[in-house]
């Protein structure tokens, strides 16, 4: 009977201190907010589909958007998958050298990506307040937009910390948080290619 | 430049007075401004919460109450169509918004630690965060009330009425941009709740012996962190419409209102149970220890709440009814409103029995305690029949639908609250509230209360309409408005026996035992008020009820409170394993620190510039945060996330 009563003694053994290893605070932090943001999105296209079965007109109502910005973007960021990959990976196994490659890469993309965009906003024919449609494009997109700089920023910061010799193999969990944050980036992404430039290609007029 | 080791075994000891004397140095904080204004310390922080969010119930109370003079009879004229507009749409954002969850974030962040044996939220910087932003969010939700410029469309604020064609004015941007900064609060305290209790509870506290009110406020922010982007984008796009011209909602543009209400109502709806949940939570926590018993299922009353929660994300068209829906939606969300009368009963089932089965002490605590059941019955039954279409049609917007909401929030929301408030006075101030007082707080509530709002589901019976300033003489309805306002300044009169009872008893109450109650979780064990470390040595907890177990004999788990792990190299706690709660990391938490309110502030910044359409401001306060959160986040090994020993 008493095999099942603890004795605090046996609680002694090794713990890690502070963020070693997996599931550290900072990574449930992580999780939460890419949840709470994931849903922003989801109500973001609720939005775009409701208004969409609701429309008189056809959608998009300027015709098929311009693809070539939209290909490259989604090219660029679904490579910074991997180099965001490459360098927290990288660390994890003590290979330092990997994040100096990786996150550089991948904020370089990040800007990339931006810089596309905003090029892609000033080739498309109608404007932010040029009825349901567009309004949902430029906020959508903008949101987006938004969410990298935030995650460029990130990965500066990252940088820096790691030039100042905060970040080793056993304390890396920043670099796999914000990792983290750059994989959802790419998935909401992938929401948005699919809703405002494959969609409209694929379906019957 | 020293190197931080990675790895420690902890030594079990037995604290000591020197240990302790040392434990309470290093966890308590500078005094003066600099201390007041940088601690993280969870029950100072839960301490504000409940001061400012009761502040918010005595504002919103007065707003109440002038509505109610201005109804008390036909033709009065007492305060004009413009004010009493502003009124209730005030009274209604302030006790939703700034009231019913502030005041629960308050408990929990007070009790949660506590409950949980151990020494802070998983995150107190975010914390104290979570604090500052609801305190300038609720300030800025009020700047326009006092100049005539208030939000005037009611809480939920729908469209077009609340458009720029037909409300130019400032208010609707005030309450648009206070809400967005109000769900940063919100949603920054949900991270917190969550990772605490997947985190933070002290070994032994495996998922089975979690105590339930940590599940009712656990499943609600749970459901916050799903909920509250709904509004934020709403509140977004409806700013957007107003200040560039989108047009979201504008039916010209290929807009249309009914998007404002769909997104509105999938936050609504579950925001009810959000301010219910945690509520309910409390009430089966503490009416069980003035029942001298365990509560009865206490497994069913859990997985009935989080079953609530997840049904409460598919009832949201019932507000919606009377918007010209197809049939069959209608129908689907009317069944999915009936389904959610089952969990609920669950609840109510449970104490019932709890007290049937119990020896009830009939303290004040029991009584409001007792009171909920009561009032959530009828609430409940209200609300269950307005979940049947054709009534819902004819009730609509009367105050059938007023007399519902009072019954429920305030039943469900405030009367937990107050009995709480009795139930944990002496971990709160050291103090035991009077009795006496209590007796008398207690029956003025209770019959000023159902005084007030029983009449209400008559008036809206004979058609009476809500958000109307006044009525003409000899449609029936003044005898039931004069009961009416009678009630509501009885009910008022009991929250100022309240007041002057928590004053009285601050100033001169008795002092409080540790445990007074003879209550059976964690909190119990430290002293009243706890030391600002919570735990000497971290408890090994052994059982659902650590207090009870000698008498209960439920298990042969016993709780070991006096030696457990000496955790003592500046602010340290266990991280434990979700589900067996085994100690697998020493958590180093952050100390004082400024940076939860230069970050409040900066986002006050970024709202006011909105708000002006300043937006250098804005600008200027949004690259401001870089170096803020980079300050925020600097990996020291204070807080365990760098390797050396030196200090940013």
């Amino acid at each position: 009977m008493s095999a099942t009563r603890v004795e605090p003694r046996d609680l002694r053994r090794p713990l890690p201190i502070g963020s070693v290893g997996n599931l550290t605070p900072g990574w449930w932090g992580m999780v939460m907010l890419i949840a709470t943001e994931a849903a922003v999105f989801a109500y973001l296209f609720f939005s775009f589909y409701y208004l969409q079965s609701m429309a008189d007109n056809v959608w998009p109502p300027s015709g098929k958007p311009p693809l070539p910005y939209a290909l490259g973007t989604t090219g660029a960021l679904f490579i910074s998958v991997f180099t965001v990959w490459f360098a927290s990976n990288g660390i994890r196994r003590g290979i330092k050298w990997r994040i100096w490659v990786g996150l550089p890469l991948t904020g370089l993309i990040g800007i990339a990506y931006v810089l596309l965009q905003l090029v892609d906003w000033s080739v498309e024919p109608f404007a932010f307040n040029a009825g349901a449609y567009s309004s949902l494009y430029y906020t959508i997109t903008g949101f987006h937009l938004v969410h990298t700089i935030v995650g460029v920023l990130m990965i500066v910061a990252l940088l820096l910390w790691t030039a100042l010799g905060h970040i080793t193999s056993e304390r890396c969990n920043s670099v796999r948080v914000v990792a983290l944050y750059w994989y959802f980036l790419v998935v909401v992404w992938i929401g948005i290619m699919t809703t405002f430039y494959v969609l409209p290609y694929v379906t019957p007029r | 430049m020293a190197e931080v080791p990675t790895y420690r075994t902890p030594e079990v000891i037995t604290p000591t007075r020197e240990f302790l004397d040392k434990m309470e140095e290093m966890w308590s904080d500078p005094p003066g401004i600099i201390g007041w204004l940088s601690t993280v310390d969870h029950k100072k922080i839960g301490r504000r919460y409940l001061v400012t969010a009761f502040l918010f119930l005595f504002v919103g109370g007065l707003e109440a109450l002038i509505m109610r003079l201005q109804l008390a009879q036909p033709n009065e004229h007492m305060v004009g169509p413009h004010l009493y507009n502003q009124l209730f749409s005030m009274h209604g954002t302030t006790m939703i918004f700034l009231y019913a969850l502030p005041i629960l974030s308050g408990f929990s962040n007070f009790i949660w630690p506590l409950i949980l044996g151990t020494r802070d939220m998983a995150f107190p910087r975010l914390n104290m965060f979570t604090y500052w932003t609801f305190l300038l969010a609720g300030a800025f939700m009020y700047i326009g009330f006092p100049t005539g410029q208030g939000t005037d469309v009611g809480w939920f604020n729908y469209v077009p009425l609340a458009g720029s064609a037909y409300n130019p004015g400032p208010g609707v941007d005030i309450f648009a941009l206070g809400m967005i900064f109000l769900g940063i609060s919100t949603t920054a305290g949900a991270i917190n709740f969550i990772a605490t209790m997947f985190r933070t509870r002290a070994p032994g506290m495996s998922i089975s012996r979690v105590p339930i009110m940590i599940w009712g406020t656990l499943t609600a922010n749970v459901g916050i962190l799903f909920a509250v982007p709904a509004v934020s984008l709403d509140f977004f796009l409806l700013w957007l419409d107003r200040r560039f011209g989108t047009d979201f909602f504008n039916v010209s543009g290929g807009g249309h209102p009914l998007l404002w209400q769909h997104l509105f109502w999938i936050f609504g709806h579950p925001w009810v149970y959000a301010i219910v949940l945690p509520a309910m939570s409390i009430v089966s926590q503490c009416l069980p220890v003035h029942c001298r018993r365990p509560l009865v299922a206490n497994s069913a009353v859990i997985l009935a709440t989080i079953l609530t929660m997840v049904l409460g994300f598919g009832v949201w068209v019932h507000h919606m009814f009377a918007t010209g829906l197809p049939v069959i939606a209608m129908g689907f969300f009317s069944a999915a409103s009936f389904i959610i009368v089952i969990p609920s009963a669950v609840s109510v089932f449970a104490w019932v029995a709890t007290i049937w089965t119990g020896r009830p002490v009939f303290t004040t605590a029991f009584k409001f305690f007792a009171a909920e059941i009561v009032l959530f019955v009828i609430g409940g039954v209200s609300g269950f029949m307005t979940a049947a279409v054709p009534l819902d049609w004819q009730l609509t917007d009367t105050y059938f639908v007023v007399a519902h909401i009072h019954y429920v929030l305030i039943g469900i929301n405030v009367f937990p609250v107050i009995g709480g408030i009795y139930h944990w006075f002496p971990k709160f101030a050291g103090k035991m509230l009077n009795e006496k007082l209590g007796w008398w707080n207690f029956w003025l509530m209770f019959i000023g209360f159902n005084v007030g709002f029983f009449p209400m589901h008559i008036s809206g019976l004979l058609g009476m309409p809500r958000r109307v300033y006044t009525y003409p003489a000899g449609l029936g309805w003044g005898d039931l408005n004069l009961v009416t306002t009678i009630g509501a300044f009885i009910f008022a009169l009991g929250v100022l026996v309240f007041l002057v009872n928590v004053v009285m008893t601050l100033l001169r109450g008795k002092q409080a035992p540790a445990n007074p109650w003879d209550a059976d979780t964690l909190e119990w064990t430290t002293s009243s008020p706890p030391p600002h470390y919570n735990f000497g040595v971290i408890p090994h907890v052994g059982s659902l009820h650590p207090l009870w177990e000698d008498r209960l004999e439920q298990s042969d788990g016993r709780t070991v409170l006096h030696e457990g792990l000496k955790l003592d190299e500046e602010h340290e706690i266990p991280g434990t394993t979700i589900l067996d709660a085994e100690a697998d990391v020493i958590l180093k938490m952050p100390g004082k620190s400024f940076a939860p309110l230069i970050m409040a502030l900066l986002i006050s910044g970024v709202f006011i510039g909105m708000l002006l359409e300043w937006w250098w401001i804005s600008g200027a306060a949004m690259c401001a945060m870089f170096p803020a959160l980079l300050y925020w986040f600097w990996p020291s090994a204070e807080v365990g996330r760098s390797p050396r020993e030196s200090r940013a």
